[in-house]
């Protein structure tokens, strides 16, 4: 009995400045079988269609639980995590090209350290030491807790499209950051960072970010919340000077 | 450190509303008049005329062609930087950040056409002032009916989504339910007004 095959059709790339091409792939159809581990079958045998034998396919990927968020790329047009995007419930043959919102270092395998450096703008991060004594950690506000929660479940993997924006996903840890009971203290520095060029104001509603987010994170939600505490700042920068 | 592009982006989104809007709305208003025939329209034509030259000047200068330059020339820029991928993401909202952009497009166009015409060389160079009679002999033309329906559609919409992303903008609506409201009550304006335009629109052909 002829085995079952799944068909992959990657835009492949030999470098940073190097044109795309696409190949394609035949995998063993296998029950629960998903991109990453396609991925895997294709690094063990990187033999096209055609019979021609290619360099391996490289892309990233590491806890294969969606946690990390390194697995980020293109499937059929949509930008999604790898390792949960199952073979039986996409449309086949199944396409993958790399998330063109980052620079592209080869194959699928994507430069994000733009959305680090935006995290280091909107100072992601609570400042613990000081002239103070470091104490237990205070207590969180039982009441924004579960959006705490919930936002720090973002895992960076950049499926929100990041431009010339800063993006949705380190501009919404600005407002986790802003709500820690320690966090809440460097609020002003952060709604002014987000006040810059490309921060906040560069964002044009369309909400494509809530609907792809693989962590369900209310991201337009604590955009509109970051909107009202970017003009409250605004209104104290020119008034209370 | 001043944010000039953020204060820039905010004075954009206030002009286009509150300024353009009633803008929009009064325009909206006086030519609905023509529903009513051709004395009703040149009625309220003329009642504008009541206003004294210089005052009428200065609000059109400061309420209509400032805010309108900038929020065109500075919309345009905002527009040059957007990527629209509606056949990527079909979601409504991601359909309407697209006709946002695309109705812009067309009405720089169409009110460098508008505005220059009937306002700068009709009413401006000739001196001819703008009654029903003028407007219906203008129309005349159906290429002229066609681009002038679709001109009073694409600003009607650029304004009623633009009501819903204003409420984004200043954290009015900021969960889904309330956004949600304002996108279908600003969309039910939006039918409703582009009703009224076509209403007004055939009264040309009626009388």
């Amino acid at each position: 009995m002829a085995e079952k095959k799944v068909r992959f059709i990657i835009e492949r790339q030999d470098g940073p400045n190097e044109k795309p091409y696409n190949q394609e792939f035949d995998v063993d159809y296998r029950p629960g079988l998903n991109v990453v581990a396609a991925l895997m079958e294709i690094q063990k045998n990187p033999v096209t269609v055609d019979g021609k034998k290619v360099a391996p396919v490289t892309w990233e990927c590491n806890c294969l639980e969606k946690v990390c968020g390194a697995c980020m790329m293109v499937i059929n047009g949509v930008a999604r995590q790898a390792c949960c995007a199952l073979v039986d419930e996409i449309q086949q043959p199944i396409h993958l090209q790399p998330a063109r919102t980052f620079p592209v270092i080869r194959d699928l395998l994507i430069d994000r350290s733009v959305m680090f450096e935006s995290l280091k703008k909107i100072m992601g991060w609570i400042e613990l030491d000081g002239s103070w004594e470091v104490k237990d950690a205070p207590i969180q506000n039982p009441y924004t807790a579960q959006t705490a929660y919930e936002i720090s479940h973002c895992m960076t993997c950049g499926c929100c499209p990041q431009s010339d924006f800063i993006g949705p996903a380190p501009t919404v840890q600005a407002y986790l950051f802003n709500l820690h009971p320690l966090g809440k203290f460097d609020a002003p520095k952060r709604l002014n960072a987000l006040m810059e060029k490309g921060g906040i104001t560069s964002c044009g509603n369309s909400q494509n970010c809530v609907e792809v987010c693989p962590k369900s994170i209310k991201l337009t939600t604590y955009l509109a919340q970051l909107n009202r505490d970017v003009n409250k700042q605004a209104l104290r920068n020119i008034f209370n000077k | 450190m001043f944010h000039t592009t953020f204060y820039l982006r905010r004075l954009h989104s206030l002009c286009g509303l509150l300024v353009l809007g009633i803008v929009l709305f009064e325009h909206i208003f006086t030519n609905s008049m023509a529903i009513f025939g051709p004395a009703a329209l040149n009625g309220a034509l003329e009642m504008m005329e009541l206003i004294p030259k210089p005052i009428f000047l200065g609000l059109e200068v400061c309420g209509i062609a400032i805010p309108l330059l900038f929020h065109g020339i500075y919309g345009i820029y905002i527009a040059l930087q957007a990527n629209n991928n509606p056949q990527r993401f079909k979601y409504i909202r991601n359909w309407n950040f697209t006709l946002q952009r695309w109705t812009a497009w067309f009405l720089v166009v169409f009110l460098v056409w508008h505005v220059g015409y009937l306002r700068l060389y009709v009413k401006g160079v000739t001196g001819t002032p703008i009654s029903f009679e003028l407007l219906q002999n203008f129309f005349q033309n159906p290429v002229v009916v066609f681009l002038y329906v679709i001109g009073m559609w694409a600003a009607i919409f650029h304004f009623c989504n633009g009501i819903t992303t204003f409420c984004m903008t200043w954290g009015i609506t900021k969960g889904p339910r309330s956004q949600n409201v304002i996108g279908i009550i600003s969309m039910g304006l939006c039918a409703a007004l582009c009703l009224v335009t076509l209403v007004f629109m055939a009264s040309y052909f009626m009388y």
